[in-house]
């Protein structure tokens, strides 16, 4: 028996409905949540400097943490490569009589998420934390993290209340860049845990913009606003921020079209039409990345210069292009050209007779090289495809090329042992950030930094390169230091110390009902300003 | 993946067969065996008189491998599949000769295509590679990860499974419980740990999955030859004076072959979809090698451009993998061999 | 019985022994060093030297060992050297959200294994029997993480029915049984995982059937007068035993061996801990996630051979 539902009734019933969802929508409006699939295999670790690379300091490290110095993400700087700018310090200068001590002036009225106060002491405290072995509050894990950051600094001591001086080993102008990897953690919860860092990494306290609120482990990390942050323009507009690792390209991708994350970091470059078709939003930028081969200066063919610019006299880098849709850089140098000491770098065009040439007048023809290669890994782009390509291009030009795949963390013990270690690789496949000039140039051609004590694998040494990047390190004003740094790029061109391909451009992928994300020219993105529609 | 330890087959009756009940004997084994003597029997009967017990209608008394071979020839659902798996076997075998491209010869224009594509029949993968071609060579690793691990285990493990059942006792016992740790582990687990262990590859696949099949092996090798000790005739043989390696060849062997044959079969399939998964975790061959798993894990990511050309890796283990089943399938059936 | 069970239980301790070497043995098989991959790669070879030394692992081998059993014995199974965490706390947490998966595939295919294997067996040799066999047959010969990827496409990306990947909306820790949206992120890697075992269950249901109906009380019961639903009935419960049997053994497998399907839904289980063990080389929780399973797996065998010998005789070995 049907009953009559008066008509009065129910218009009244939809009217509120759809009061009711738009009172909701307008609530939600200023926050929503923002879901993110990180392409790490396992949840950055939370104690202090995070580890799963630069993506942990991405998501977790920097929204947990500041640092003394902080990198520019902001709109203003989305156009040009990101520079550091004042962080918990609000400003530094090398000391006038001793310029092997660096004077940082923190910055007043800052807490910790726990509530205590941010003063020099802390900071001192965050030093023997990283570094000294004998002190109670060393954690042996961040020795792994943070040493590397710290390695110029040989002491920290506290001047006053919000005044602290770095003591370095040598004459260091780019010191505070590497102070901006470096995090900074509340000795106050540190204290109260007991130094428990198992316990500490659950209830973790920093200054960042954002609070640690829960997780499941390996599956989901939940942040959330920290109110209070000093920076009142950064304080988060999502109301919680939620990180999945999902190391997989294609399940990245399921879940974005299911809707079960609304960002993914770096979809696979074949998904991007499905994407888009779904009204994703893809963002890209040119970052400091590049993607090249270090070689091997020790033995082997790549000891002779003419053979290195046979190798990039060898690639067409418009076809790598195409190969991955359009989603890179033509890499002509170690840095992507909006760095600014970039300057006027020899090119190598694709021109694959003038390789030939000069392999004749090396005697390596064919050329027979092997190189050590990924089949995955943080920043290595599509290593495989991409690596069938350099090959069949320098196969073409005269070269014989063959390639050994390992899986990434074997291809990083490669790197980091040294071509001593491994002779019998002539070049590897490493990516690299080039954030800051040290990681940029110096600490692959400087010979201080031969592995394993650095990133100088292949063993290069030029004593005019080892003047400039002196001259480099002591050279305090920034305009002069600019021009050294560009003349240091100039002649790694000249010498064709890699082979040089790509550069990343940093693609990601959001829902459209995500507002507000600028992308920087950056390794480090700012999520604060990001809100997610209903 | 089959769990072995508790295979049962079927002892199941196939329509139309007359013969006796097969007894697990080789046929150097009948000659011991009155019941299954053919030839001068069968002229005897015939000049006996009629009311003779013995006058039975002279039919002709098949052999057990002779009734094997008929049950097979008139089970046409496991000629046609070994049919499909002779032409895999041959296709794969025979791959410079049919596959119409270089499977590794890339082209970046020629990426992602579908069926057809300018005379790619099967479209291309995510480097422009012919997959057809890379289909028929990939069959080569994959036929190969299938076939050797379960050829080498059934060696070791037989030769380790009648050892123990011959020599019985302690030995034996060493030998099984030795065994029972590897059996500890799921065949999964094992063959990843493994392949993980020692970094991946092909060789360190197949190693890993001899490894995994050997203790399964060993035990049927080692039941069948308990059985036949059960049964007396190792026991007779001796007693008649036959030397430990006679004994050996003509009772232990020709009896324990049946089931290894048969069990052996049916872990082929189980060998290939194991090997398939280890490559798809990137466990097993390296690129720019073609083999089914492999190719299914790298062409996942392409799955939203073409669809159907990236699951094509997975239809062609499946079609291995279930043929080979069918088959061993049939073959139990035609041998009627309890385990 | 007593005697029996305490017999099994003293031959299962070498076992458990010769276990714990292969699983030590495993890991240093491999080439290179197992703290390399846990480090960031600006991390230099003398720094690796100071953490390894903090970890022991410059120790001699069977030093090591011999210190890592006694530590396991005691229910220690160490630090997990990638999250600090540990590793009994990881493995339990992920051996039992494998297990949920579990609970849930292996009734599924026993239900529908058994349904088919007795429609099967009870019309042998007709052609209701080859179609049942042949489904049986694909389940077993179908790659499952192949399975699973196409279900996520067409159910998750394509129809957006079911989610693509994960354990529920907030993680492991909050799953929720009760509700669905919890539960609907159970459903496909149930599916995917319960296929081989439909198959096997469907094959060894099929054979007990056929065998049990051969045998001579079927036809005197007959005989009886009995219905042919009544006969049937009688048969499918003398051919429980055998089945019971697998689907037990089932089970155990399938919390150590699922692995390809975890991985495909990122399900958090104890395959899914194992890979990214091998992939990070975190030693300690890949000698206790390996350790751990094979253990559950011979618990589960004894567990299974015990019920099993009561039931019945035949099965006993000597």
């Amino acid at each position: 028996m049907k009953v009559a539902k008066p008509a009065l009734l129910r218009s009244v019933f939809a009217l509120a409905l759809g009061a009711g969802i738009s009172l909701a929508g307008a609530a939600a409006q200023a926050g929503g949540t923002l879901v993110v699939g990180m392409t790490a295999g396992d949840l950055p670790i939370t104690t202090g400097n995070p580890d799963q690379g630069f993506e942990g300091y991405r998501f977790v490290g920097y929204n947990l943490y500041d640092s003394l110095a902080l990198w520019d993400l902001s709109k203003s700087a989305a156009d040009k490569a990101s520079e550091i700018k004042p962080g918990l310090a609000a400003e530094w200068h090398v000391d006038e009589g001793n310029d092997k001590r660096w004077i940082f002036k923190l910055r007043t009225g800052v807490k910790w998420h726990d509530g205590c106060d941010f003063t020099a002491a802390d900071v001192v405290w965050n030093f023997t934390h990283s570094k000294d072995p004998q002190a109670p509050e060393f954690d042996p894990g961040q020795l792994a993290q943070a040493t590397v950051y710290l390695a110029n600094a040989v002491h920290a001591s506290k001047i006053d209340e919000h005044t602290v001086a770095f003591d370095t080993t040598v004459p260091d102008s780019l010191f505070p860049y590497e102070l901006s990897y470096w995090l900074l953690i509340s000795p106050c919860r540190a204290k109260e845990v007991k130094y428990n860092w198992t316990e500490y990494a659950l209830r973790p306290s920093g200054t960042g913009p954002y609070r640690f609120d829960s997780a499941a482990p390996h599956q989901r990390m939940e942040l959330v606003p920290n109110r209070d942050y000093w920076d009142k323009a950064r304080v988060p507009k999502q109301d919680r921020l939620v990180l999945v690792p999902m190391p997989e390209a294609s399940t990245r991708t399921a879940a974005l079209l299911a809707g079960q994350v609304n960002w993914i970091e770096a979809p696979s470059p074949d998904a991007i039409d499905r994407l888009k078709s779904a009204g994703m939003q893809i963002v890209t930028n040119p970052y400091p990345h590049n993607w090249t081969y270090q070689l091997n200066f020790v033995n082997g063919p790549f000891t002779d210069k003419r053979v290195r610019q046979a190798a990039n006299y060898a690639l067409s880098r418009a076809d790598m292009k195409e190969l991955l849709n359009g989603l890179m850089l033509e890499g002509n140098s170690t840095l992507p050209p909006s760095t600014p000491y970039y300057g006027h770098p020899k090119i190598y065009e694709y021109d694959p007779s003038k390789a030939k040439q000069l392999l004749t007048a090396a005697r390596c023809l064919p050329c027979k090289v092997t190189f050590a290669i990924s089949t995955s890994g943080s920043g290595q782009m599509q290593p495989l495809p991409m690596n069938e390509l350099v090959k069949s291009q320098m196969d073409a030009a005269g070269f014989e090329v063959k390639l050994e795949p390992m899986d990434w963390n074997a291809l990083i013990a490669v790197a980091r042992e040294g071509v001593d270690k491994h002779p019998q690789y002539n070049a590897i496949n490493v990516s690299r950030q080039t954030q800051d000039p040290f990681n940029a140039l110096i600490r692959h051609v400087w010979t201080p930094q031969w592995a394993p004590k650095g990133a100088n694998w292949g063993h290069y040494s030029n004593p005019e390169m080892d003047k400039l990047i002196t001259a480099i390190f002591a050279e305090f004003d920034t305009q002069k230091r600019l021009k050294l740094l560009t003349q240091l790029n100039e002649s790694m061109n000249e010498e064709a110390v890699m082979i040089f391909v790509a550069h990343d451009v940093n693609p990601r992928a959001l829902s459209p009902k995500v507002h507000g994300f600028v992308q920087a020219q950056s390794w480090f993105q700012d999520l604060t300003p990001v809100s997610v529609e209903p | 993946m089959t769990d072995y330890s508790s295979v049962i087959p079927a002892k199941a009756r196939i329509q139309g067969d007359r013969a006796p009940a097969a007894a697990p004997c080789s046929s150097q084994g009948q000659a011991l065996d009155p019941r299954f003597r053919g030839g001068d029997d069968v002229k005897e009967r015939h000049t006996k008189p009629v009311y003779d017990e013995q006058a039975l209608p002279a039919t002709r008394v098949r052999g057990y491998w002779q009734s094997v071979f008929y049950r097979l020839q008139h089970d046409p659902v496991t000629l046609f599949f070994a049919a499909i798996v002779v032409l895999i076997v041959l296709a794969a075998v025979c791959a410079p000769l049919i596959a119409p491209f270089d499977p590794y010869k890339e082209s970046i224009v020629g990426r992602l295509k579908p069926f057809g594509w300018r005379g790619h029949p099967l479209g291309t993968d995510e480097l422009g590679r012919d997959m057809l071609s890379r289909l028929i060579y990939g069959g080569r690793v994959s036929l190969l990860m299938g076939v050797v691990p379960v050829l080498v285990a059934s060696l070791i493990g037989g030769m380790l499974g009648v050892v123990g059942g011959f020599l019985g006792g302690r030995a034996n016992t060493a030998i099984m419980r030795t065994m029972d740790v590897f059996y500890a582990f799921p065949s999964v687990l094992l063959a990843v740990a493994i392949a993980g262990a020692m970094g991946g590859g092909m060789t360190n696949g197949m190693l890993a999955l001899t490894l995994v099949f050997v203790p399964p092996m060993c035990r049927v090798a080692e039941t069948a030859t308990t059985q036949i000790r059960a049964l007396g005739f190792i026991e007779a043989a001796r007693a008649s004076g036959a030397r430990t390696t006679t004994i050996i060849r003509y009772h232990v062997l020709g009896n324990v072959l049946g089931p290894v044959f048969i069990y052996a079969s049916s872990l082929v399939s189980v060998s290939i979809l194991l090997a398939s998964g280890l490559s798809f975790l990137g466990l097993g061959v390296r690129p720019p090698v073609p083999d089914w798993g492999l190719m299914l894990s790298t062409l996942r990511q392409s799955i939203y451009v073409v669809p159907f050309v990236c699951a094509l890796p997975g239809f062609a283990i499946f079609i291995t993998s279930i043929c080979c089943n069918l088959v061993s399938d049939g073959l139990r059936a035609a041998m009627d061999v309890r385990m | 019985m007593i005697r029996y069970v305490l017999r099994r239980i003293l031959y299962a301790i070498p076992i458990a022994f010769g276990v714990s070497v292969v699983c030590f043995s495993l890991v240093y098989i491999a080439p290179g060093d197992p703290l390399q991959t846990v480090m960031p790669p600006d991390a230099t070879a003398e720094t690796i030297a100071i953490v390894k030394h903090a970890y022991g692992f410059d120790k001699p081998l069977p030093v090591q060992f011999l210190i890592w059993l006694g530590r396991v014995v005691t229910g220690d199974f160490g630090m997990s050297i990638a999250t600090r965490r540990p590793v009994f706390l990881e493995v339990s947490e992920a051996l039992a959200n494998t297990a949920l998966l579990a609970m849930f595939a292996v009734p599924l295919a026993f239900f529908t294994g058994y349904v088919m294997g007795a429609v099967a067996g009870s019309f042998a040799g007709r052609w209701v029997d080859r179609v049942v066999t042949g489904a049986a047959v694909v389940g077993v010969s179908l790659p499952n993480y192949w399975l699973g990827i196409v279900l996520v496409i067409v159910f998750a990306v394509e129809y957006m029915l079911l989610p693509a990947t994960g354990m529920g909306p907030n993680g492991s820790t909050a799953f929720n049984l009760l509700q669905w949206s919890n539960v609907q992120f159970l459903i496909l890697p149930v599916v995917t995982l319960a296929m081989i075992p439909i198959g096997i269950l469907a094959r060894t249901t099929r054979a007990a059937v056929a065998e049990v109906r051969n045998q001579d009380f079927v036809q005197t019961l007959r005989a009886k007068g009995l219905s042919e639903w009544a006969v049937t009935r009688h048969v499918l419960k003398n051919a429980m035993p055998q089945v019971l049997a697998v689907m037990g053994l089932q089970f155990g497998y399938l919390l150590g061996g699922s692995i390809l399907v975890e991985t495909v839904f990122t399900w958090p289980g104890s395959g899914f801990l194992l890979s990214k063990a091998i992939i990070n080389r975190d030693v300690p929780v890949l000698q206790g996630t390996i350790l751990a399973l094979s253990l559950v797996f011979v618990a589960t065998n004894f567990v299974v051979d015990l019920l099993q010998s009561p039931i019945d005789p035949r099965i006993r070995r000597a």
